[in-house]
């Protein structure tokens, strides 16, 4: 045997004899274990997936809804749900979303069937560093979990809402037609969207492309990042939509430690209330309160070694009604309040200025394949809440899911005020 | 002294003076290793990994990985793209050093990762990217000794004793066996802080891979489960450029593989 360093240190010569017996011990059994092991890799056969351009699942739900009166509603929806890319000439390349939920009963407003064409683009990779599409694109900005501020394309985009889970009214929704266009370069990009108005009104029809609801007034947006340290990417945007200011906004997350992520997403802008939007909207008159607003959501994600990840996020939203207003509003009329809370909900805005927001997901809890997920919405002003937990069990291609949620709070508080005060779902689902 | 006994003095301390010189450094029979297991260009490979435990197979899952050593510090950046299982086709991680994202076509949303956050089972993150140990550990010693391999075939080798030297490193130390023949990688044994064994790797299955003998299997067991076992296995290798700017968060959506 020969060193090429320096000899250990046997300082600590009383302690050997237990050590030599332990190590005696311990290599034989480990050499055991390693070689049961490698037997069982010598028998594995991997095969090798093949990337596919299509990704398709099917889903079916029944679940029952527990309303404020007391009755039960029984649901039951269906849905298939596809992505397609293809590449047809080189640096050009096509992408088609698609989902299509037939419910039972008709979500409210809708007709029984919704097709929702989520993204219809072509994409033109001009050069490795320049890329140019033109279509139906969801473009998504932010960097929080539950509140995106600077998720400027999100209003009217959600067609159908089969989950009030944010990962599910991310991937559910409809994007807009634009032109974008993106270069990078070492460390950064820049990003520029159009996006025109191409109809007036959100449409309900089943098989509606429904421009209007995503397209119902002229856009555009600039957003540029660029690496300053290791850690640290900020990203800057400048938002423009039909009849409002320019809004800025900033999105910023750093590695506190090794299983910990902090984020802020932030955007402001001079703008009028959400109230005002939303009754000047439907042609009620309403005083121009525009004045500069902040929108922040800011939080942390920490994560177990055992795969358990829990966010906590403070959302802030300056459009919103504070403590004073939020108490006249819910003693107004009930159309200028119903007129409030159903502009929000399209714009996926809160109705109060502030919530706390807690998310948790569990990989592989309890045992391989079950995930575990909650999820609490806590209105600082009203005291109202939603929770909402799903275990999902998955295997190679199948899923098996239960969904529980509930909305707490006095009348008409944020959470309190919907027809609904809870239910389950039951999932099945299929990738093709 | 007689002048042919200062003449064998001298031909004796040369001779020894060739043999130190000639006994490479721990550091250098560790950075031959990494070249072994690695190209030193950009390149892609895909890998296949299986998971068992108890003896039958959990999860298998399939991923296209694009690798890049970072011109400045040397150690590789990994794109990873799943291939299947089914519901994850599609999804994205970018691992350069502790600035991991996670890119979900589906919702277009990318995703700040902590190094604690695992999507692949067992296999840690820092065992599916591509990783030189040279930039991360310092090997401080090296004692030659035979050991068994991935085919249970006994080996002459160095074994070098590695501790982490950066923040980036995921083990706080590593016992790794090395061929002296030809600096292939043989096992490795990966330690926590507190000295607990976290798990064993066998590097086996060697074949000609872009101009090297390079091994094309890992077989990883679980430090506390010995039942626990995962196999990756890499095919397709395949010299490839990545560009710098590819290797961004505002990338990942527009990543497409070739």
């Amino acid at each position: 045997m020969r060193m090429t360093s320096s000899p250990p240190c046997f300082a600590c010569r009383p302690l050997l004899g237990v050590a030599c017996a332990l190590l005696a011990f311990s290599p034989a059994w480990a050499e055991d274990a390693d070689d049961a092991a490698l037997q069982l890799a010598d028998s594995a056969t991997p095969t090798v997936e093949q990337a596919s351009n299509l990704k398709a699942f099917g889903e079916a739900a029944y679940g029952n809804d527990r309303l404020r009166d007391g009755s039960l509603r029984h649901n039951r929806r269906l849905s298939l749900d596809l992505q397609y890319e293809h590449a047809f000439a080189p640096d050009w390349r096509g992408v088609f979303a698609d989902r299509l939920d037939m419910n039972w009963p008709a979500q409210a407003g809708r007709q029984r069937g919704i097709n929702i064409i989520k993204e219809a683009y072509v994409s033109w990779q001009a050069k490795s560093e320049l890329m140019v599409d033109a279509g139906r694109i969801n473009a998504r900005n932010g960097v929080a979990t539950g509140y995106s501020p600077t998720d400027y394309f999100r209003d009217n985009a959600v067609r159908s809402q089969v989950s009030i889970d944010p990962a599910s009214l991310k991937v559910n929704r409809q994007g807009s037609v634009m032109l974008r266009g993106q270069t990078l370069w070492d460390g950064g990009s820049a990003t520029a969207i159009y996006s025109p108005k191409l109809g007036d009104m959100p449409h309900n029809g089943d098989f509606n492309p429904d421009f209007g609801a995503t397209n119902h007034q002229d856009r555009w947006l600039i957003a540029a990042s660029q690496k300053v340290s290791d850690n640290l990417r900020p990203q800057l945007l400048l938002y423009k939509e039909a009849n409002l200011p320019v809004q800025l906004g900033f999105n910023l997350t750093g590695l506190l430690n090794d299983a910990t992520v902090a984020y802020v997403e932030w955007s402001g802008g001079r703008s009028p209330s959400l109230l005002a939007r939303a009754l000047q909207r439907q042609g009620l008159a309403y005083a121009d309160d525009s004045r500069y607003r902040n929108r922040l959501s800011t939080g942390l994600t920490f994560t177990t070694s055992n795969k358990l990840s829990v966010t906590a996020e403070w959302q802030y939203n300056g459009g919103s009604e504070d403590r004073a207003g939020w108490d006249s509003l819910r003693r107004a009329p009930l159309p200028v309040y119903g007129l409030y809370r159903s502009a929000l909900q399209v714009a996926q805005e809160s109705p109060t200025r502030q919530r706390l927001f807690l998310y948790g997901a569990w990989q592989d809890a309890l045992l391989n394949h079950l995930d575990l997920s909650a999820m609490s919405y806590y209105d600082m002003q009203d005291y109202s809440r939603l929770s909402w937990l799903e275990a999902r069990y998955h295997w190679e291609r199948n899923e098996v899911a239960v969904q529980w949620q509930r909305y707490s709070g006095q009348a008409r508080s944020d959470f309190g005020a919907t027809e609904l005060e809870g239910g389950w779902q039951l999932l099945l689902r299929r990738y093709f | 002294m007689k002048p042919y006994c200062k003449l064998l003095l001298l031909c004796a301390l040369a001779g020894m003076a060739a043999l130190a010189q000639a006994a490479p450094s721990p550091q250098e029979i560790l950075a031959a290793s990494d070249l072994v297991r690695n190209p030193d260009y950009p390149f892609g490979l895909t890998n296949t990994i299986i998971e068992y435990r108890g003896g039958k197979q959990a999860d298998s899952s399939t991923l296209a990985t694009y690798s890049k050593a970072d011109p400045n510090g040397g150690q590789f950046r990994s794109l990873i793209r799943y291939i299947s299982p089914a519901r994850d086709a599609g999804k994205l991680i970018l691992f350069a050093g502790k600035d991991l994202w996670f890119y979900d076509p589906s919702s277009k949303a990318s995703i700040r990762m902590s190094p604690q956050q695992r999507l692949l089972g067992q296999a840690s993150n820092g065992d599916v990217i591509t990783v030189n140990f040279a930039k991360d550990y310092q090997a401080t010693s090296a004692v030659e000794e035979d050991t068994a391999d991935g085919d249970r075939k006994t080996q002459h080798c160095y074994k070098l004793v590695l501790s982490a030297s950066t923040p980036d490193a995921t083990y706080h130390h590593i016992d790794m066996w090395i061929e002296t023949a030809n600096s292939h990688p043989v096992k490795a044994r990966f330690y926590s802080e507190s000295g607990k064994m976290l798990k064993s790797a066998y590097y086996r299955r060697y074949q000609q891979q872009l101009g090297a003998d390079r091994p094309t299997e890992t077989v990883i067991i679980d430090g506390l489960d010995p039942n626990w076992v995962t196999v990756m296995r890499f095919s397709d290798w395949l010299k490839r450029d990545v560009p710098e700017a590819w290797l961004q968060r505002d990338y990942l959506p527009r990543f497409k593989p070739e």
